[in-house]
């Protein structure tokens, strides 16, 4: 490999000079190639964004000060406009958030040189698809109302302790809570493949993430062939239509394909 | 890219948000994306503190309380003149929508019907389903 490094724009000059106290902030691995970075893309502390690596893969990184003081919301919010906008204008394998490198050699030696094949991979199929995240949840009143009917138990229970001090029957109250959580479980696993059974053969790869709450149903990444994203959309639009009366969909979307790298 | 490009608003149905506050960037991108070895990577500073809690952790005895108390508030709804098997099958029977496709109305049949029937279940679970599609 013969190490090159482009930069991205030209006036890179103006960030600080490599040294022990600055380092590479790296948003993610690309194509390098005419045009690859968008034009006056600038991330972290508006240090415009370079591009470090081979002929084949390349790091997108910017110049970050190692001492900086900690912030947050800047940050997050710069790493994914960057990665939204690469995402935009080609494939791109998003790197975990707050990765840095200390200079150049460690990018190319620990980051692009044993990982080349890896990412060319990964590019190659990323390559004209883009992530969305679908998450579904339910109406807590509807959903909650199906369980104590659908339920003696659980509908003798809340009759016992729903006019209770707060104070008062104590046990009856977990034991309800423990009934209502399991039923919403089984609930939730029924629906959940209903709901993914519709999805599936529009999308080309998905992946769980975490969701949580009462009204929690389904939270998914899909990846979406370009191609099929209006047959997608308007899938989707169609579900949610159906559904309405019990459940809510939230579609997010494009964003980079950060569930799709193969990550942890 | 987060920014939303033009699209059809069907039915309206579809809740589709621009990620534009700390907690959608937070949800989309924590934790992840490829890891670079720690021993090279320089974290920023406080970006644990970051990590959200609001995930529930289901099996405590605080969560079933929760959901005592939710379900215990639903006399809003059974007080509105109806009781709740009557509302429960009143959301079996309405909405049916003019336009979807059979998928889709397949769909709402298996999510609308036999609510309260405790036998049914999922032919699969999703979630093992990952990558099944990648050779189609």
């Amino acid at each position: 490999m013969t190490p090159v490094v482009t930069s991205g724009t030209d006036q890179d000059i103006d960030g600080p000079e490599e040294s022990a106290d600055t380092g590479y902030y790296v948003y993610g691995v690309v194509k390098p190639g005419e045009g690859r970075l968008p034009e006056g893309l600038t991330g972290l502390d508006q240090q415009p964004v370079e591009l470090v690596g081979s002929d084949t893969v390349a790091a997108v990184v910017g110049r970050i000060g190692l001492d900086r003081p900690p912030g947050r919301r800047a940050e997050l919010v710069a790493h994914s406009e960057v990665l939204d906008a690469l995402a935009a204008t080609g494939p791109v394998v998003p790197i975990q958030f707050g990765s840095v490198m200390e200079d150049e050699a460690s990018i190319l030696d620990v980051l692009i040189a044993p990982n080349e094949d890896y990412f060319a991979v990964l590019l190659e199929e990323l390559t004209g698809r883009v992530q969305f995240n679908l998450r579904a949840s339910y109406h807590e009143h509807v959903v909650l109302a199906e369980v104590v009917a659908a339920d003696p138990e659980i509908a003798e229970l809340r009759e016992r302790t729903r006019d209770l001090p707060e104070d008062a029957g104590y046990r009856d109250r977990v034991r309800l809570g423990e009934l209502v959580a399991r039923a919403l479980e089984d609930k939730r696993a029924y629906d959940a493949a209903v709901l993914m059974d519709a999805v599936v053969p529009y999308v080309v790869d998905h992946v769980p993430r975490e969701g949580a709450g009462i009204d929690q149903l389904l939270d998914v990444a899909l990846l979406v062939d370009e191609e099929r994203r209006a047959e997608f959309e308007e899938q989707l639009e169609g579900l949610a239509e159906a559904v309405h009366e019990r459940i809510r969909l939230r579609l997010v979307g494009p964003v980079a394909p950060y569930d799709f790298v193969g990550g942890q | 890219m987060t920014v939303q490009t033009s699209h059809r608003r069907g039915g309206g149905y579809l809740e589709r948000p621009a990620p534009s506050g700390l907690a959608d960037v937070i949800e989309i991108i924590l934790d992840k994306g490829i890891v670079i070895d720690a021993y090279v990577r320089v974290s920023l500073v406080g970006i644990e503190l970051l990590t959200i809690d609001a995930r529930i952790v289901i099996a405590s005895v605080d969560t079933y309380l929760r959901f005592a108390e939710a379900t215990n508030r639903l006399d809003l709804y059974e007080k509105g003149g109806k009781d709740l098997s009557e509302f429960v099958g009143d959301m079996a029977e309405g909405g049916a929508s003019k336009k979807t496709s059979g998928a889709v109305k397949g769909v709402k049949r298996a999510l609308t019907s036999g609510s309260d029937d405790e036998e049914r279940r999922p032919a699969r679970k999703s979630s093992s389903r990952r990558r099944q599609t990648e050779d189609a």
